[in-house]
């Protein structure tokens, strides 16, 4: 008991010196352009995550082992993290300063005494190191590396059937909603109504364009799916009744934007600006 | 000169046994196959052919199946401009199961490593196993080829087309998707002389992998035009899967409608995307109603259906009908 006492809180320390909390003033600056060459498009597979999850696996294996004693492997996972580790330091130049070699080299070398509490203390000092890099760097890593660009996406505009950018297309998705809700606010319906074709034509093209990347049809419909079906449906009742009821309408765009739009908005939007603001950047 | 007739007895003993040799052979390469030992079979086999071999080199023997191929959309599952721009210069893994199958066996293809320029191909889909497989057994040289009754039914092809599979299931129609897409029809599986005489003509599918033409009488048509509401219907009729259909490519069928008055001018519009990425494609004999309402004296309705390929923003026409009230 004691024995998993003292694993449980060197994890935790471990845990805590890799990923420490996060400063409020935080900066998201973009990777350097040497961190490419180690993901899609430059390189077939991410090799810069996967070596992170080398050594990862590496470190994890020492404690394993440390505590079902089997020190052989104690002894090969030690090494390995070592090589790594040196490996991951020549890789990026511009991060370089990150990697300390020798606290490395005082962890396997601690971990070879085969004393679970040296080990837990050495693993402070080459914690940290992992921790200050992943505090600087690692959400930009994501956002670069792991989000799809949104502005690279093109789209054909149904309506003209032109083709667009993705930022463009989204403009013009909101500028036919309001041709709807503007002209409803005015008592226009029959101009409410025709808009609301070109509006939904636009918006129901989404499925296809957010089908590139979500092939599977839960997520898929996620975004541009029952409820948005429900919402249309229930906007082009009221346009087409005798006396369209507002409330019914402002329900039904209520719907679309929440469950559309917001949603998606939520999940997509920020990495989105933060990758376009690099490349705009880039352009200068 | 005079042959001596010893000679000429000679002569014509070879020739005899020449001939008996060769139809017995012919005999029991087509029609008896399992009659060859095993070990009779692997001694026509070319090592060589175990190494899963580009197309080029299949061609050697089937000329006309790998030109079919190399015109089929197949051949540029790798290549494809539409696939590499969709994919994000081929980067998204999902894609690559079924752009480069290892082997095609009626699930999931794995991807392969080498030869990824070929795209689908022959060893794709006819090497399992180790053995080269094939809808016949056969014991020719190079390869002996072992019969799979998997080539004639549609979980071959579902193993990457799973959403058409799944909505051809649904109709319960007998024709395979090898019936439409792989019409057969008697030829040699050989082009190569020598081989071509050993083998008797089989039903040969067509491995340009058809993409059927859709017709007035696969989408039937139907409409209403009266003072408020235009109503127009399109059936799938013939086709036992939705139209368009596709896994993650985006066909489309666009149908264009214009609404005209009594002097012939254009007063309204309106358009459909017929697209299985929207889920709004036309399911088989399952009749899909259209209502536009009409905020202008309407007398004559135009409607133009148009067909616009995966691979391609390049649309053909279909068909076109004009609706009076």
């Amino acid at each position: 008991m004691k024995t998993l006492k003292l694993i449980l809180s060197l994890m935790m320390l471990t845990f805590l010196a890799v990923f420490p909390v996060q400063a409020k003033d935080m900066i998201v600056k973009e990777p350097p352009k040497s961190l490419s060459k180690f993901y899609p498009p430059e390189s077939k597979e991410p090799k810069w995550i996967q070596q992170m999850h080398k050594m990862s696996a590496h470190f994890g294996g020492v404690f394993v082992n440390l505590k079902e004693k089997d020190f052989e492997n104690v002894d090969k996972h030690a090494d390995k993290l070592v090589e790594e580790y040196k490996k991951t330091s020549e890789m990026v130049p511009e991060w370089e300063e990150y990697f300390d070699i020798k606290a490395a080299e005082e962890f396997a070398a601690a971990a070879k005494t085969h004393d679970i509490g040296k080990a837990g203390k050495a693993s402070g000092k080459l914690g940290k190191t992992c921790g200050k890099c992943h505090g600087d760097q690692e959400i930009s890593v994501w956002t670069k590396f792991h989000w799809p660009s949104f502005h690279k996406i093109k789209v054909t505009d149904p309506i003209d059937e032109k083709e667009v950018e993705f930022g463009k297309y989204m403009k013009s998705i909101s500028s036919s909603m309001k041709g709807v809700t503007v002209n409803f606010g005015e008592g226009q319906y029959d101009r409410a109504g025709k808009a609301l074709k070109v509006f939904k034509t636009r918006y129901m093209e989404l499925k296809s364009t957010c089908s590139k990347c979500h092939t599977t049809d839960d997520v898929k419909l996620f975004y541009v799916g029952k409820d948005a079906d429900t919402a249309f449906s229930g906007l082009a009742n009221e346009l087409n009744a005798e006396k369209p009821n507002p409330g019914n309408f402002w329900k039904n765009v209520g719907l679309l934007g929440k469950t559309g739009c917001k949603n998606c908005h939520l999940v997509h939007r920020t990495y989105s600006f933060i990758k376009e603001a690099w490349e705009e950047e880039d352009k200068k | 000169m005079k042959i001596p007739p010893r000679l000429t007895n000679l002569l014509i003993g070879f020739g005899c046994l020449a001939i008996s040799s060769w139809v017995m052979l012919y005999f029991i390469i087509n029609e008896k196959f399992e009659w060859i030992p095993k070990e009779v079979l692997e001694l026509a086999r070319d090592p060589e052919l175990l190494e899963r071999p580009e197309a080029k080199r299949c061609s050697e023997c089937h000329e006309a199946i790998y030109e079919a191929w190399k015109d089929s959309r197949h051949s540029l599952s790798w290549t494809s401009k539409t696939y590499i721009e969709a994919s994000e210069n081929r980067t998204k893994e999902k894609c690559l199961a079924c752009h480069i199958p290892q082997s095609v066996r009626g699930e999931k293809p794995t991807p392969r490593l080498d030869r990824r320029e070929e795209g689908i191909y022959c060893v794709s889909c006819h090497f399992i196993d180790n053995k080269m497989n094939g809808p016949y057994d056969l014991m020719a040289p190079p390869h002996p080829t072992v019969r799979n009754p998997d080539y004639g039914r549609s979980k071959f092809c579902g193993s990457c087309h799973e959403k058409t599979f799944k909505q051809w299931q649904a109709t319960k129609v007998e024709d395979t998707c090898q019936d439409c897409h792989m019409p057969r029809t008697k030829g040699r599986l050989t082009q190569k002389f020598g081989l071509n005489l050993l083998h008797k003509k089989r039903m040969v599918g067509d491995h340009r992998f058809l993409h059927g033409e859709i017709t007035e009488k696969d989408i039937i048509v139907e409409s209403e035009l009266t003072e408020k509401m235009f109503t127009l219907s399109l059936l799938n009729k013939t086709i036992p899967h939705g139209v368009p259909t596709a896994d993650n490519g985006d066909p489309r069928l666009y149908l264009y409608i214009k609404f005209f008055n009594e002097a012939g001018d254009e007063v309204d519009n309106a358009k459909e995307i017929i697209a299985p990425q929207q889920e709004t494609e036309l399911p088989y004999g399952k009749k899909m109603v259209y209502n536009y309402r009409l905020f202008d004296k309407v007398s004559r309705a135009e409607v133009e259906l148009k067909y616009q390929p995966a691979w391609t923003k390049e649309k053909t026409d279909l068909w076109k009908v004009s609706v009076l009230r």
